[in-house]
This record gives C-alpha cells, sequence and structure tokens, in this order.
C-alpha cells in the first residue's frame, strides 16, 4: 500500500463530506475560469493591439469625423508605412434591435493592415475590390446570420440614409473572411467607402477614423506628434494615440470591470477557503487515533505530514478541474450572445496554469493546520485521547 | 399537541446552545452566505442604480422625436424643415404668447477625462435654445447661471463634476480647437441630465457644422395622451418619416439593456456562489446532526418523537442562514450603497449613477439566503428524525 493509496482512502472516509467538499470547490473554480476569461477577453483589446499601429481620430471625440482628406496628407508623413480609414455605419438587419458592427472602409488599404488580424480568402478579396456594393462579411457574423457568399443582404442605419431617402443599402456577399488570433473576433462586417460617400445624404467627404502603421514602434511618437501638429489650429484638430493606448481608454469606459472581478473572485476563494479548511481540521482531528497509530508503526512526522497535506491538495484537484471544465462548457455556451461584448472569450492556458496554480495553494493552506497538528502529535496523546 | 410543541422548542434550544460546539464551522457557514448576499445585493443594487438613475429622467409630457430606426439621440438626424413640420404637429403644446413649446436640439460627445481611469471618456454634449431648459421641468442651477446665447459658455450637470476632471465653476474646457468656459453648474435631481453638459444651440451648431441639422426635437405635449396623434402624424407624413416617444418611455427603454445585463450576470454568479455555500451548510449541519447523535438518541429513548429532532434541526440550519443573510445585508449597506460611479450609456455617452440597495432587494438577499439554509438543513434534519436509537447510543 503506497501513501496514495492511503490518502485517497482518508479523503474518502466520509464519502459524503469529500462530495461536499468537492463540490463547493467545483463551484469556485468555475466561477473563477469563467470570470477570469471573461476579463481576459475584456481586455484583449490591449494584447491585441499592434505595437506598431496609431489610431488618428478627431481631438474633440473619436465619434467626431474627419476629412477624407487627412488619408492621403497622413500618408506622406515620415515613418508611416501603411493607412487606412473607417467609418461606423450604425447598421441593423432589418429590425433596429438586431444591431451590427459594420463598417465603410477603404477595400484594399483595410484588408492589407488588418491581414496579420484577419484572413480574407484571395479570390473574395479580388472580388470585393471589384465589386462597388459588395461586402465581406466576418465568419462569426455570417455563421450567426446564416449568410453565405453570394446573398444578397439589406443592412439598415440607425445614423445614416441615401440621398433618394431610403435608409437600407443592398449588400452583395463577396466572401467571408476569418480570425487569425485570438480574441480577434469577426462578428463585423465591412463594405466600400466610395459606394457609402456617393449614396449617402450628408457628411459627404467625411470619415470615422484612420489606422496607420508606423515603420517601426519606435517611430510613433513622432508620427503621433507629426499627425498632431499638421491639424492643429484646423477646424478639424486630431487626437493621435497607440492602438493599445486608445483601446484601454475605449475598455475603461464601460467602468472598472477588473475589479468587480476580483472582488467577487475574491468572495468565491474566502468561502471556500473557511468551509474547506474547516473541515479539514475536524477531519484530521477524528483520527487522531489512527495517526498515532501509523506513528506507531514508524511513520515519520514529516511522512504524516505529507501525507494529509496531499489529501488536502487532492481534494482542492478533485474539485479544481472538473470546475474548471463546467467553465469551459458555461463559456462554449455564452459565446454567442457574449459575441459582441468580448470577443474570443476562452480559458487562456494562462488562465488554466493560474487556476492549478490556485488549486495547490488552497490545498496547502486549508491543509497546513490539521497537517502541522499531526506533525506535532504524541504517539501517547494521541492514543490516551478518546 | 402542547407537549409536541414543548419537546421542538426543547430540542430547537438545544440545538442553538450547542452552536459554540461547533463555532468555526458554523461561522464558516455563515460568512459564506454573508458573502452570497454581498455579491447578489450588489450587482442587483448597481443595476436598480442605473435603472433609478434612467427612470427618474423624463416625464410623460414631453415627447422626444427622433428619425425611424435610431434608437438614440446620438444617432438621429432631425433636419431643419422637419422641427418646423414638427412645431404643426397635433398634440403641441403652445406657451402663453401661443408659441409652440418645442426644442430642436444637438446631442454630441466630447472627451473628458475620467477621475477614477485617467482615461478619456464620452461625454454629452447638448446644444438648447432658449426653450430647451424651459421645457424641462426638474432643472435648478445650484452654482454661477445660465450660459448667455452666442456665447462658448457651458453648463455642466452635477454629476460630471464628481466623475469627471476640469468642469469646476469657472474653469475652461478645451475640445478640439475650441476654448468653453464653464458658467454654471445645474441640479436634475439625480437624472441622466445630470450628467450631460448643455451649451447655446447655436453655437454648438457653427461649432460643429450642423448649421441645418438637429438630432433631436423635444416638446411638451398638451397632455400624456396626445403622444398617440403625435405619433401617427411624424410616422406617417413622408416628408418626416421619425419616430416620436414620450421621455420617460425613451430613458425606459435605454435603461433595460444595460441593467438587464447587470442583472443577468448577478443572478447567476450569486446562484453558483450559493451553491458552493450550500455545500458548506450541509456539511456543517451532517455534523452538527452527528456530534448530537448520543443526545438525539437519548432524547428518542426518553420519548421525543423524531420530529423535534427535525425540527431543531431545520430551525438550526436557518438561523445561520438568516444571520448570514442579514450581515450580508448590512455588508452590503455600509460597502456599496450610495457609491457612485460610470459607465457607458445606450447613448455611447458616460452614464453617472449610485448604487441603490432597496427594502425589496435586501428582501430577495435574504430570501436567499434562507432558501441556502433551507435546503442545507433538510436532509441532516430528515437524518436526524429517521436515526436509530440503538445506533445513535452506541457511539
Amino acid at each position: 500500500m503506497n501513501d496514495f493509496v492511503l490518502i485517497r482512502k482518508n479523503l474518502f472516509r466520509k464519502k459524503l463530506r469529500a462530495v461536499l467538499m468537492i463540490v463547493s470547490i467545483l463551484v469556485a473554480f468555475a466561477i473563477f475560469g469563467v470570470l477570469a476569461s471573461f476579463e481576459r477577453a475584456f481586455d484583449a483589446g490591449e494584447d491585441v493591439a499592434h505595437a506598431d499601429r496609431l489610431v488618428v481620430v478627431n481631438k474633440i471625440n473619436f465619434t467626431q469625423p474627419l476629412p477624407v482628406a487627412y488619408a492621403n496628407r497622413i500618408r506622406g508623413i515620415d515613418g508611416v508605412a501603411q493607412l487606412t480609414h473607417a467609418n461606423w455605419f450604425g447598421g441593423y438587419f432589418q429590425d433596429p434591435k438586431n444591431f451590427l458592427i459594420v463598417f465603410a472602409v477603404d477595400p484594399e488599404n483595410y484588408m492589407d493592415l488588418y491581414s496579420d488580424d484577419l484572413d480574407f480568402p484571395a479570390e473574395a478579396r479580388r472580388a470585393f475590390v471589384r465589386d462597388r456594393s459588395g461586402a465581406m462579411v466576418g465568419e462569426t457574423l455570417a455563421r450567426k446570420r446564416g449568410w453565405k457568399v453570394g446573398d444578397h443582404i439589406p443592412i439598415s442605419s440607425q445614423i445614416f440614409s441615401q440621398k433618394n431617402g431610403a435608409r437600407t443599402w443592398d449588400f452583395t456577399i463577396d466572401g467571408i473572411f476569418s480570425s487569425r488570433r485570438m480574441h480577434v473576433d469577426t462578428n463585423f462586417m465591412i463594405f466600400q467607402y466610395d459606394y457609402f460617400d456617393e449614396t449617402r445624404s450628408f457628411a459627404k467627404d467625411m470619415i470615422g477614423w484612420i489606422v496607420l502603421r508606423t515603420a517601426s514602434p519606435s517611430m510613433n511618437d513622432q508620427v503621433a506628434k507629426a499627425v498632431d501638429k499638421m491639424f492643429a489650429n484646423s477646424s478639424y484638430e486630431t487626437s493621435t494615440d497607440t492602438e493599445k493606448a486608445f483601446n484601454k481608454a475605449f475598455a475603461a469606459q464601460l467602468g472598472n470591470i477588473a475589479l468587480i472581478v476580483e472582488l467577487v473572485v475574491g468572495a468565491a476563494f474566502a468561502t471556500i477557503l473557511m468551509i474547506v479548511g474547516n473541515s479539514m481540521v475536524m477531519a484530521v482531528r477524528e483520527r487522531t487515533r489512527e495517526i498515532g497509530v501509523l506513528k506507531t508503526l514508524g511513520f515519520t512526522g514529516a511522512r504524516v505530514l505529507r501525507l494529509v497535506l496531499g489529501e488536502s491538495v487532492l481534494l482542492a484537484l478533485l474539485g479544481g478541474i472538473p470546475g474548471l471544465l463546467v467553465a469551459l462548457v458555461v463559456i462554449w455556451m455564452m459565446r454567442d450572445s457574449l459575441s459582441n461584448f468580448v470577443p474570443g472569450m476562452t480559458i487562456t492556458p494562462g488562465i488554466a496554469l493560474a487556476a492549478v496554480a490556485l488549486m495547490i495553494g488552497l490545498g496547502i493552506v486549508t491543509g497546513l493546520v490539521p497537517a502541522l497538528n499531526a506533525f506535532r502529535l504524541r504517539i501517547a496523546t494521541a492514543l490516551g485521547r478518546g | 399537541m402542547r407537549s409536541l410543541l414543548l419537546q421542538v422548542a426543547a430540542v430547537t434550544m438545544i440545538n442553538i446552545k450547542s452552536i459554540p460546539r461547533r463555532f468555526w464551522l458554523s461561522l464558516s457557514t455563515v460568512v459564506s452566505i454573508a458573502l452570497v448576499v454581498v455579491v447578489l445585493l450588489a450587482f442587483l443594487a448597481m443595476a436598480n442604480g442605473f435603472q433609478r438613475t434612467l427612470s427618474g429622467t423624463g416625464s410623460d409630457d414631453i415627447a422626444v422625436v427622433l428619425r425611424g430606426g435610431s434608437r438614440s439621440e446620438i444617432n438621429s438626424v432631425v433636419l431643419r424643415d422637419q422641427v418646423h413640420l414638427v412645431e404643426e404637429a397635433p398634440g403641441v403644446a403652445r406657451g402663453p404668447d401661443g408659441k409652440p413649446l418645442v426644442s430642436a436640439e444637438l446631442y454630441l460627445t466630447i472627451d473628458g477625462i475620467k477621475r477614477s481611469s485617467g482615461t478619456k471618456a464620452n461625454l454629452p454634449l447638448r446644444g438648447i435654445g432658449p426653450e430647451g431648459a424651459a421645457i424641462r421641468k426638474d432643472i435648478r442651477l445650484i452654482q454661477g447661471r445660465m450660459f448667455s446665447p452666442g456665447s462658448n459658455e457651458l453648463v455642466v450637470g452635477k454629476a460630471i463634476l464628481t466623475q469627471f476632471q476640469g468642469f469646476e465653476l469657472g474653469s475652461t474646457v478645451v475640445s478640439g480647437s475650441t476654448r468653453w468656459t464653464v458658467v454654471g453648474i445645474f441640479d436634475a435631481d439625480g437624472s441622466v441630465f445630470d450628467s450631460e453638459i448643455w451649451a447655446d444651440l447655436a453655437v454648438v451648431q457653427s461649432l460643429f457644422k450642423r448649421l441645418n441639422s438637429f438630432q433631436t426635437v423635444r416638446l411638451r405635449l398638451e397632455s400624456p395622451a396626445a403622444i398617440t396623434a403625435l405619433k401617427s402624424y411624424v410616422e406617417n407624413d413622408p416628408r418626416l418619416k421619425l419616430d416620436a416617444k414620450s421621455e420617460a418611455a425613451y430613458y425606459a427603454d435605454q435603461s433595460s439593456f444595460t441593467s438587464d445585463l447587470i442583472q443577468k450576470l448577478g443572478w447567476p454568479l450569486a446562484i453558483a456562489m450559493a451553491l458552493g455555500a450550500l455545500a458548506g451548510a450541509l456539511n456543517t449541519m451532517y455534523s452538527s446532526v452527528a456530534s448530537r447523535a448520543s443526545e438525539i438518541a437519548t432524547l428518542r429513548a426518553i420519548g421525543f418523537g423524531g420530529f423535534s429532532a427535525f425540527v431543531g434541526t431545520i430551525v438550526e440550519s436557518l438561523m445561520l442562514a438568516a444571520v448570514g443573510g442579514l450581515i450580508g445585508a448590512v455588508v452590503t449597506f455600509l460597502l456599496f450603497d450610495g457609491l457612485t460611479t460610470s459607465t457607458l450609456g445606450a447613448s455611447f455617452t458616460q452614464v453617472v449613477f449610485s448604487f441603490k440597495l432597496s427594502p425589496a432587494l435586501i428582501a430577495q438577499g435574504v430570501l436567499l439566503a434562507l432558501a441556502v439554509g433551507a435546503i442545507g438543513g433538510l436532509f441532516p434534519a430528515l437524518r436526524a428524525a429517521r436515526m436509530p436509537i440503538v445506533a445513535g447510543l452506541s457511539e
């Protein structure tokens, strides 16, 4: 009989108690898995941002427009390697409640600049560039709506109207693009800016924002300053930031999600620390005589200590690992409903590692007091008691 | 009957008096239930506070007219000609001078710096004419004065001051190439307007190059019922194709998404945590029954019924849960009630709101705690009631 068998038998001596402990640990780790993945995906904007990308927006606020002519003027600035622009369309499908993320873009530049993040099939790319009223739809969005290449889709705008008064544009799906990186979601679609600008009834020659790639991240500051200086004192001043800073500020607008997540996870762990810690102390105290017998048989104090710690760590792992699996299932079920909000939510290897570390930590903390008690226990006391 | 009650009372007292023997285990049940209640109530108080801010905004006799299909002011576009048509719409109240009480407004977003994070956030800048402030009822200037027409002056809602930097009375606000001076602070009674910045409509129109367009039209209705007539008029006239809603309905719509989302996050989290706490409560109560096995058996042997053992155990569990629930409610009240924060509202601008607990929410929290206590006590209580006398005495 090796020590592991002993640990296992001890743990399940009172089956009901062991199962209850496992359930409470499972719940805590399920909460941890879901919330940590949520936070990670929510903050992913900062991680997926490329170090050499800058975002140029109107200095008043990023929802205010910029003249389209800025794109060419900025392209001429020293250190700008690539550049594209985009426009928020305020799209919806049939009913304003079916809100869609739709951008009017400069097709070739856009697909070039985002080719690290998104995979535009070569054939679809060629078709889209040629097709004035064409659209490229992200894989997630196409799956949600059941759209296929060649479909004609009417997309309405909450903001813009056509010159003839219509609020709906008809597009042909030229292709479907997919994601190349985790946390880069494809729940959106793009169409041609030229077509948009020609047909809409107001805001002609205006765009939403410009994204550019610098020749190297070390030139970011220099390029950002040059852009903002170029348009200083004009009627459309600009504010240029790294993509990372822009995404971070955007996420912070919703509130301190990280703090909320930490508080809830903290509460969940405080609960199991108390429940499991107390139960372990109780379980070991009930076995005082047996520990005395083990020591009489020649088990050293250190070995008894290892046995108790092994039991509490095993308990934490038996609850924690299924808890992570439960979290995976929950995340998978929530995926579609949360994809607008937190794209690409998943348990990353980092989260899984942190969880296992927490399990071992939990096992050691909850086992420490009873393990030390068992370590110190003198045979005479143990056998005399009870 | 009387003897049964006496039995139950006696056993319950024994149970409660023996709690100190299981002090740490009982305490962990109380604390874990309290934590469940804190998590639930904090989320519900957040949702409730947000909803109260929005539902406290707007009245039934003011209508908001938007472009059809635009669900929020920020997206809407209404042209000057359309405003004139709306002024002639049925149901529009008129002032003593016979002029319609109509305010065409611009609603734009400017950057402010959020105090808590130091990052840029979207703040609403509303361009209003002289009718704008008159139409709204519950607006009071608490510092300074109203902006004067044609000048770069701002009046700022009081909630903006608490959450964002640089809007104190007299300060200069630079937005793009424009410099504004804050000349007044207003109190809108805890409504969304407290999170807004107002300036003269004509100035905003020219600075933002929107000379001929507005975003929304607000108007005073002759009576709340007049909304129906207004609605059909603005929807059906081919020159308009606009949506009209009472201001109260507009803000109620705006609150539903965010407060639903917060509640949808809060309840599942609290229920998951309650399952964890339930496992703890069951464990505590089974230990309680086990530790009293010989007592229970003794009582049975001298003629007490199984029912008294059952009730005694359930009551002990409910008591622990109730104490946990109440501690949770008090802690939530102390830590979170009145906490002010801001988030993005449906118009894509910051809405400042405060966490708000209510007796109804506290009742939900305590009920969840009692549910954990009841289920956590039930199975151990059944075991106590069914325990064979011999087995109990032999331990």
